[in-house]
């Protein structure tokens, strides 16, 4: 467990990248590194490890799972209301998101971490289910949610036993929360490029998914063109379980026309190469384009990096004042002063 | 039709050019889904380039008049729509943006809906979307579909250099308003519109970005956006642009919404969205917005246009994989 003294250094995080010099200095710094290194990590940890292989279960993971679970009750909790006369994603979605932000605190204190580390945790989760005001969802929330399991990593929540079920077991259920989620309050894409992208929604479940099959004795890349494989091999293997899901989900057109990227990655040779072109083009296609980066958070435990722009005036906070109330304890959180004085005159590229 | 016929032909041929011959040739190669060689569209952001620079930042429209929403390549959507609302230049059309990314033929998209306008630029309007930008389609497509199609980045270079050159914004029987994004807490006029240097890339902030990037809201006033530009903008925003300016209605696209098209803002604001069932995912419909030579207004709305077959394309590994 990380030290009492170091959690109460914890702050909620904010968003510190509005340009491409803030991009560039992300790129460099440590942030950077904590994630990559976690990504490859648990990268690493899935090697040859289909989702019915026995792992080691810690009360750690049950109690992240519990939570996920509790995640799932809230959405049945607040269901799609009639959407006549709205744009595309369900209203209802702010209901859900509101209570998951009510209920955050509540369902971190099974960890007992101190109330800052709660704080700077509970923001990466909350925001990992979607957008509230847009009620759309990307790439981008889905790395909120692997920077919830590495802040948790860091207070020491979790060890390195834990790495292959926080990808088989945590991962997995929150992919699967989050397309309930998804179809349930018709998310909108957000920030996707369409065919020339892996899927609308999600990048990781195919790099980890490649990572499942690297050493596979007889299952090829070219293997997710063939639907009876898929059919029989979805529910072991991510990356296959994942091209199923998008062939039933896009029937008017065939995988090489939805996902042309994912049809042109089954004529790779191994599963090996599939996986570091999948690390490589994280870092390219996520990690490293500021629409997407744009929105990131840094906190206390994934720290901005030195000479960043201070955080904007975020949007998004004003839209859930009417709730902030249930955060008693909000206004006495020390927050850097960095923060209070905003650039005004911040370059950056927008958000799809 | 108000519409001088004799402007059909004003584009004159010239040795070494794009003849109307050229451009017929390419209109109706385009139609079959086949892209144009790199040559031709040099020659094509040429001479569109010639036609555009002349248009106004809030381009006169006549009536009748078919407005049209973002498309992001869904190319055979596209011939749908043509197919529900009538042929260029049987029909006058306004596109407000949003031709490129996400879809597997915004290069056919684009440049059909450019020949288009350049074979018949009284026929169709043609304004730039926020996607019409060198940033914004090295991220989310057209980039990526150029370098695949073409082999090199030269084509994505001679569209993103021509998107420059796009109305932002037009109005049709000096009524309704149309545009991509929304309004701006910069511009409170339709002359301030037509101050704008418009040639330019899309910048970041400020009234050209805004109207490119806004979104109607059902809070009242100015508020931030979430997309990280423009802004949202309340019925009493709208309402006042509307009466200072002599509108009837502003008309946009940007927003997905599922039945194609959406009223805000007690009737003062419309949101047409032409791309059906989104990402082959969304399921939602596409609308179009007929306007008669009386300024009735009729929505059609349209599903997905029917697969007859796919063709064979050859599978190329990406940079990522090698």
């Amino acid at each position: 467990m990380l030290s009492r003294e170091e959690q109460n250094r914890c702050f909620v995080p904010v968003r510190r990248i509005l340009d491409n010099e803030d991009l560039k200095l992300f790129k460099e710094g440590d942030a950077y590194k904590l994630i990559d290194s976690f990504i490859c990590d648990l990268d690493e940890a899935v090697k040859d490890k289909p989702i019915s292989a026995s792992i080691p279960q810690s009360s750690s993971i049950e109690h992240v799972l519990n939570i996920l679970d509790r995640v799932g009750e809230i959405k049945q909790e607040n269901p799609a209301i009639d959407n006549m006369g709205s744009r595309f994603g369900n209203p209802a979605f702010q209901s859900f998101y509101d209570q998951v932000y009510i209920e955050t605190p509540k369902l971190h204190q099974v960890f007992g971490i101190e109330h800052n580390a709660a704080m700077e945790a509970g923001r990466y989760f909350y925001e990992s289910f979607g957008n509230r005001k847009r009620i759309d969802y990307g790439s981008g929330h889905e790395l909120y949610f692997m920077s919830w399991l590495l802040i948790l990593k860091q207070l020491g929540i979790f060890t390195k036993n834990d790495y292959p079920a926080l990808v088989v077991r945590v991962f997995v259920k929150y992919v699967e929360l989050m397309r309930s989620l998804q179809i349930f309050y018709t998310l909108e894409p957000a920030g996707s490029h369409g065919v020339w992208g892996l899927d609308d929604f999600h990048f990781l479940p195919f790099l980890f998914g490649a990572a499942q099959l690297v050493n596979h004795k007889y299952l090829r890349p070219k293997h997710v063109r063939d639907p009876e494989i898929l059919e029989m091999c979805r529910a072991d293997y991510m990356y296959l379980g994942y091209v199923y899901f998008l062939n039933k989900l896009k029937p008017s057109v065939s995988l090489r026309f939805h996902s042309p990227m994912i049809d042109d990655i089954s004529a790779v040779k191994t599963w090996s190469k599939v996986n570091e072109g999948m690390i490589k083009m994280y870092r390219a296609e996520v990690l490293g384009k500021l629409p997407i980066m744009q929105h990131y958070l840094f906190g206390h435990l994934i720290p901005a990096s030195p000479g960043m722009s201070p955080a904007p005036q975020d949007g998004d906070d004003s839209e859930v004042t009417h709730v902030h109330s249930h955060y008693a304890d909000c206004c006495g959180i020390k927050i850097p002063s960095a923060i209070s004085a905003a650039k005004n005159n911040g370059s950056r590229i927008p958000f799809d | 039709m108000s519409i001088d016929p004799a402007n059909d032909s004003k584009l004159a041929p010239e040795a070494n050019d794009a003849t109307l011959g050229d451009v017929d040739r390419w209109i109706e190669q385009l139609k079959k889904c086949e892209p144009l060689s790199e040559a031709d569209v040099e020659m094509l952001c040429d001479k569109a380039r010639e036609v555009l620079c002349q248009e106004n930042n809030v381009q006169p429209v006549r009536n009748p008049v078919t407005v049209c929403g973002d498309i992001h390549g869904q190319f055979h959507d596209l011939m749908e729509l043509f197919k529900i609302g009538g042929d260029v230049p049987d029909m006058n059309y306004l596109f407000m943006g949003d031709y490129v990314d996400r879809g597997y033929h915004s290069v056919e998209t684009v440049s059909l809906l450019v020949a288009m306008k350049l074979r018949y630029p009284n026929r169709i309007t043609i304004l730039r979307g926020n996607h019409e930008s060198r940033q914004i389609t090295q991220v989310y497509g057209f980039y990526d579909e150029c370098l695949r199609k073409y082999g090199s980045a030269n084509v994505w270079k001679h569209f993103t250099n021509l998107f420059d050159y796009f109305p932002l914004t037009a109005l049709i029987e000096d009524r309704i308003f149309c545009l991509h994004g929304g309004l701006s807490p910069s511009i409170d006029s339709l002359d301030h519109v037509r101050t704008l240097d418009r040639v330019q890339e899309v910048p970041h902030e400020g009234p050209m970005c805004d109207l490119l990037w806004s979104d109607p809201d059902d809070r009242c006033g100015w508020g931030i956006s979430p997309r990280g530009a423009g802004y949202t903008f309340g019925q009493d925003i709208s309402e006042t642009f509307n009466h200072a300016n002599g509108l009837s209605l502003t008309a946009r696209a940007h927003q997905l919404v599922m039945e194609g098209f959406n009223w805000a803002h007690d009737g003062d604001v419309v949101t047409i969205f032409s791309a059906p069932n989104y990402c082959y995912r969304c399921g939602n419909q596409a609308a179009i917005l007929e306007v008669d030579d009386t300024m009735n207004q009729v929505f059609l709305q349209f599903d997905p246009a029917p697969r007859e077959g796919e063709p064979v394309i050859a599978r190329r590994t990406p940079d990522y994989f090698l």
